[in-house]
């Protein structure tokens, strides 16, 4: 894997590698596989892509200037920003469930984003942080563990798979990767989630929750976690905690995608708006909205 | 300083980027697709042209509206043409669309740590002969979808267009259900009022309107038949169809 | 971040045939954290002047109270009630008070207007935060949401509409452009103003 310290340095034999490259060939990052049967995802065959890098003394602070919208509102490339996503083991699997809503600021940019990336049928990578960081690398995340099942006649445990991802990453630490994922699935050990970040943090647990309405979605869960839930009754609780963050979190919203993974692989539940769970709830019977509750009797709504 | 004060710490830095105004639009349709984007390309207060096409043909079936940084977008698409006719040489066929969406993803992912500053939505025919549209961020995030405006107005036009396709926020008549695609000539005079409302309130939205137009294999062009401005681009009459509409929007 | 979108909150005005309407969203947020879905920002000023009050929330009440103040006093003086058009002047120069530390609010204004004739005619018009008037012959939008308000009203308003068609055009240009704004929503509420009635209608949104 070639490492970033080695492209930046100024001493080594990397550098003479490098001087001999850009001597030979042109500057453009032009190869073989870019045409013919390899086009595209084919540069596998040569180690993780090649990225092109601004000719400046410090590259990653070059990108945070135009790219980071916290930092500088006035910037001009806005990454879209605000999520929440939530997974958590329990006697019958994995619940995963995620809302669907990106903002570039204020501006709702889409309210129908896919934040479980579907890797494998037996793993799940949830999306939090920079979209095309998560969709890229868990893509290229679900090549490596095919690879690795051709390899070794036996699929990749959800522990391999999520120490692939955050040494990937860890290798682009500080050049302004923007990742907070759940790598979610089923193996020989049975049910796991790793929480992985784009920092290098890679922690295995029960419960997780990322994003910007992670707060309001672990009030939900903490409430409502047991290892003893049965299926319907966790399912309902990732549904109930992503309602939650969508409700109050002015960056999460839209829709929820519920995913609950088994021994079988993983299964997609449902597509359910969050207005329609506050109004009427998943059964159309009672929403999860408290407004229908207290509905002319509060001090706000008193009785006429 | 001669004069006694201090001269002040100065500090430059690389600035390789520039926004050049525009919107660009696309909608998919059951069995055709439509992608449309301004003409007029701006930096600040000043018109830079009135005439600077952001939409673009790449295969007989897949058209690729671009918009942010002119020089990037210009750049992007010549690429991304280039690899489509080394793709044709190698396998004797035009790429399909899905596989552009995958191959314009790695190609804005490359370039992660210095983007191209460029939104891009890829329009067009499915293998399967559905209407699709691919929107992407700078850096290579995408989705399939039914419609997207993105560009200088993009926050002028969505929620229009959320209204007129999607139908957000309107309940159909008991008994009834909202039309999953909507008809091509319907699309087009959504397009065309979506342009012309951003024209009337954005300044960088006006000039001229291309509205390119791609059918599904079979279907009829009938609808098109009164549409004024219109021009064909498809070089073959059987397989799919490719029209361009342009149309003038107010220059003030 | 802007101090105009610390709380959130939009609203919007439109004429109609013998009719104005005006609508805002029930929304008050700390920043990204939905606080109220029942925070009313058009206020009754007159029997047919309603005034939205889109920004910061504190200064929504102070100026609302201080706004009251002046209309009552002038009420007395004068004993007459105030036109609309004369009281976007007074918005306006409350605002102009405070040019150099401002009421964070861009008003919005509908009211009927009395015409000489005794007859009255629809009147809209709003300001920014320093009391800048602008009178418009069609809509106008104020609040975190404006931009998109300004371009789905532009698709959808046309001139003469009755007030029920007036009512559906503002919903649905209110509704769909706050979907599209992370800080406004959670809920609407729209006033109808006729010459001799107000319908006053809450609308249910999306609530994320």
């Amino acid at each position: 894997m070639n490492s970033f310290a080695d492209r930046f340095s100024t001493t080594g034999t990397a550098v003479e590698q490098r001087r001999i490259k850009e001597y030979v060939a042109d500057e453009e990052d032009v190869s073989d596989s870019m045409w013919g049967s390899e086009a595209g995802f084919g540069t596998i065959a040569h180690g993780t892509p090649n990225f092109m890098v601004p000719t400046v003394p410090d590259p990653s602070a070059f990108l945070r200037l135009h790219t980071d919208d916290h930092a500088d509102p006035s910037c001009r490339i806005k990454i879209k920003h605000g999520t929440t996503t939530l997974a958590f083991r329990y006697q019958g699997g994995v619940i995963v469930a995620v809302d669907s809503r990106a903002t570039a600021g204020s501006y709702v940019a889409s309210g129908t984003v896919k934040k479980v990336i579907e890797i494998n049928p037996y793993l799940l990578g949830t999306m939090a942080g920079g979209a095309a960081d998560c969709q890229y690398w868990e893509t290229y995340l679900g090549m490596q563990c095919r690879l690795h099942e051709l390899r070794n006649r036996e699929r990749i445990s959800v522990a391999a798979a999520s120490k692939y991802l955050s040494n990937l990453v860890y290798n682009y630490k500080g050049m302004g990767l923007s990742m907070g994922t759940m790598i979610c699935g089923w193996d020989k050990t049975g049910p796991a989630i790793f929480y992985v970040d784009s920092d290098g943090t890679r922690l295995k647990g029960d419960l997780f929750s990322v994003g910007s309405g992670s707060t309001f979605a672990y009030g939900v869960l903490d409430q409502g976690y047991r290892w003893d839930l049965t299926d319907e009754e966790a399912q309902e609780l990732g549904r109930r905690g992503i309602y939650a963050a969508g409700h109050r979190d002015a960056f999460s919203g839209n829709t929820i995608n519920l995913y609950h993974v088994q021994q079988q692989g993983w299964k997609f539940i449902g597509n359910y708006d969050v207005s329609e769970m506050h109004y009427n709830g998943p059964t159309g019977t009672a929403g999860y909205g408290y407004g229908v509750r207290v509905e002319g009797r509060s001090s706000a709504n008193p009785p006429a | 300083m001669p004069d006694g004060s201090y001269e002040r710490p100065q500090q430059r830095q690389f600035n390789p980027y520039s926004e050049n105004g525009g919107t660009i639009l696309a909608i998919a349709g059951a069995d055709f697709s439509v992608i449309a984007g301004d003409t007029r390309q701006s930096e600040g207060y000043s018109i830079q042209t009135r005439y600077a096409p952001k939409v673009f043909r790449l295969t007989e079936r897949a058209v690729l509206a671009v918009n942010g940084f002119a020089a990037d977008g210009n750049m992007f698409v010549k690429k991304v043409k280039q690899r489509l006719e080394w793709y044709r040489h190698a396998h004797a066929k035009d790429m399909p669309l899905r596989a552009i969406a995958r191959l314009i993803q790695t190609m804005l992912y490359a370039q992660r740590f210095f983007p191209y500053y460029v939104y891009n939505i890829l329009g067009g025919i499915e293998e399967d002969g559905t209407g699709a549209v691919y929107s992407f961020d700078p850096v290579g995030s995408y989705e399939r979808e039914a419609c997207r405006a993105a560009g200088a107005a993009q926050s002028l036009v969505q929620p229009f267009l959320d209204n007129q396709i999607y139908f957000k926020n309107q309940t159909p008549a008991p008994g009834t259900n909202h039309p999953t695609h909507l008809p091509l000539p319907d699309v087009l005079s959504i397009v065309i009022d979506s342009f012309t409302s951003a024209t009337e309130r954005h300044i960088e939205v006006g000039d001229g309107l291309e509205i390119y137009v791609v059918l599904a294999k079979g279907r009829s062009t009938q609808e098109l038949a009164s549409i004024g401005g219109l021009q064909e681009l498809s070089t073959r009459a059987e397989g799919d169809r490719m029209f361009v509409i342009r149309r003038d929007l107010k220059k003030d | 971040m802007s101090i105009m979108q610390y709380n959130g909150g939009s609203v919007i005005a439109m004429v109609g045939k013998d009719c104005v309407a005006i609508a805002s969203d029930l929304r008050l947020g700390n920043q990204s954290l939905g606080i109220s879905s029942n925070f009313e920002k058009i206020f009754a000023m007159t029997e047919r002047t309603y005034v939205g009050l889109p920004g910061l929330a504190t200064d929504v009440t102070t100026l609302h109270e201080q706004l009251r103040y002046r209309l009552n006093m002038y009420t007395i003086k004068e004993e007459r009630t105030m036109e609309p058009e004369t009281f976007i002047h007074l918005v306006s120069s409350t605002l102009y008070e405070k040019r150099w530390g401002p009421y964070f609010i861009e008003p919005v204004l509908a009211g009927m207007q009395k015409t000489p004739s005794g007859a009255f005619r629809p009147f809209v018009a709003s300001t920014d935060l320093i009391g800048c008037i602008n009178f418009a012959k069609d809509f106008v939008v104020a609040g975190t949401a404006s931009e998109k308000l300004f371009g789905v009203a532009e698709g959808l308003w046309e001139p003469d509409l009755e007030p029920e068609d007036l009512f559906e055009t503002i919903s649905q240009t209110l509704l769909n452009a706050v979907d599209r704004d992370a800080y406004s929503g959670w809920g609407a509420v729209v006033h109808v103003i006729t010459k001799d009635k107000v319908v006053k209608r809450t609308l249910k949104g999306r609530m994320d």
